[in-house]
């Protein structure tokens, strides 16, 4: 009697159940997009700067997480990957660096002249990473059954870290020492349409630079 | 009475003393010895970057006199039959207004005397890449987003910091600065009169 009760229930919540489903369309989308208006703030600033380099960079950040059962029993210490805990995620990013010279303190005291010879003297190129771009398209993750997916929060928390590595990386790209030769291949030509020969033409910088100095002039 | 507890059999007494014994044990573990403990965790040890590698490397001659940063916060909702799910993102990014040196004309800068005349390109959008996406701070998320959800974000946020940035109003206060500022240097070269002037 009470197995046919339950029977007869379940099957009274399947019909529920079907029901509620037949209507729904296949092919109709089955959610629609709002977007709502943004919060901004915005910051304008009025410069003088000459960008002489731009270098496009591309690094992929990859993180990876397992489950641990960690502990102390009998004063031994254990530290066991358990399994089908595993997550993993690669995420491609392309940034673009670029170097400039800041022209906007630029006076008499940075031009020396002597007869047909001048000398610019430069203040110290600076370097900043203008733009970043994720590959969205070329993500991959890799996610154990046991584990939750990783959140926006957790992606954009790695790409910041991947970001703040390309700029950990700047002093080795050499951009410093390019955006000081290429500053001169920018104002020579101007210098030569002022009547100036190109013979007589000094583009000078302040001093020889270490990396301790580079990283002064990255913009964080 | 007597005689029933005197037929208990040894093995009885054996699994007593056993049970007392992992009693004993276990009170030992769990009180006494203090360094005993068991977690569970995530073993999370950052990122690992692969080398930065670099793609190109080129000489511009780009003059920035305008930068508009933003930070723009972009939201989507879907309703489905289940709820609402929302995703909203902080986008970052730099709006420069300026010009590119290749596009001046060849005879752009004249000089008769003590006189320079320039005629500069127009100013404008000196990058279409201003958006710092590798610094977008996460702020809300319910229900599961796809890349393609985050590619939109990402269209969204660029076209409303270009609508708000390239406005008549910061394109004129930067040529004003520009001209402000080439003025200066060639006098600073000793040049007394400076004529600037842009192509239309």
């Amino acid at each position: 009697m009470k197995k046919n009760m339950m029977i007869t229930l379940a099957a009274a919540l399947l019909l529920c159940a079907c029901k509620d489903a037949a209507p729904q369309p296949q092919a109709a989308p089955q959610y629609q997009s709002i977007d709502t208006v943004p919060l901004l703030i915005q910051q304008v600033q009025q410069c003088a700067r000459l960008y002489t380099t731009e270098v496009k960079v591309h690094k992929i950040v990859t993180h990876d997480d397992v489950v641990r059962l960690r502990g102390s029993l009998l004063k031994q210490d254990f530290n066991l990957k358990l399994p089908l805990g595993d997550r993993k995620i690669a995420i491609p990013m392309d940034a673009t660096l670029k170097a400039y010279i800041d022209f906007s303190q630029f006076g008499e005291k940075n031009v020396e002249r002597s007869g047909d010879k001048i000398t610019l003297v430069l203040p110290d190129p600076r370097v900043a990473l203008t733009s970043s771009k994720i590959d969205q398209k070329h993500i991959r993750q890799y996610v154990a059954l046991s584990r939750s997916r990783f959140t926006d929060a957790e992606m954009s928390s790695y790409e910041q870290q991947g970001r703040q590595a390309i700029i950990a990386s700047i002093p080795e790209l050499g951009i410093v020492d390019m955006a000081r030769e290429n500053a001169a291949r920018v104002l020579v030509p101007m210098l030569t349409k002022l009547g100036y020969r190109e013979e007589n033409i000094t583009i000078a910088f302040r001093k020889d630079f270490h990396k301790d100095d580079i990283h002064r002039l990255i913009e964080q | 009475m007597g005689k029933k507890n005197d037929n208990k059999r040894p093995t009885d007494w054996v699994k007593v003393l056993a049970l007392l014994a992992f009693i004993l044990v276990f009170a030992w573990l769990a009180f006494a010895d203090k360094d005993n403990h068991v977690e569970l965790g995530v073993s999370d040890e950052g990122i690992s970057p692969t080398p930065t590698q670099i793609e190109s490397i080129r000489v511009i001659g780009e003059w920035e006199f305008l930068s508009v940063s933003n930070e723009e916060l972009v939201d989507t909702v879907r309703k489905g039959l289940f709820g609402t799910d929302q995703l909203v993102r902080i986008y970052y990014g730099t709006v420069r207004l300026g010009f590119d040196m290749r596009q001046a004309s060849p005879h752009w800068l004249s000089v008769s005397g003590d006189t320079v005349t320039a005629v500069l390109p127009r100013v404008g959008l000196l990058s279409k890449d201003f958006i710092d996406e590798a610094r977008t701070r996460a702020f809300y998320e319910s229900g599961q987003w796809t890349p393609a959800d985050r590619e939109a974000l990402y269209r969204k946020a660029y076209r409303q910091m270009l609508a708000r940035c390239v406005t008549p109003a910061n394109l004129k206060t930067a040529r004003d600065n520009a001209e402000a500022q080439f003025s200066q240097m060639f006098r600073a070269m000793g040049y007394t009169t400076v004529n600037i002037r842009f192509e239309p």
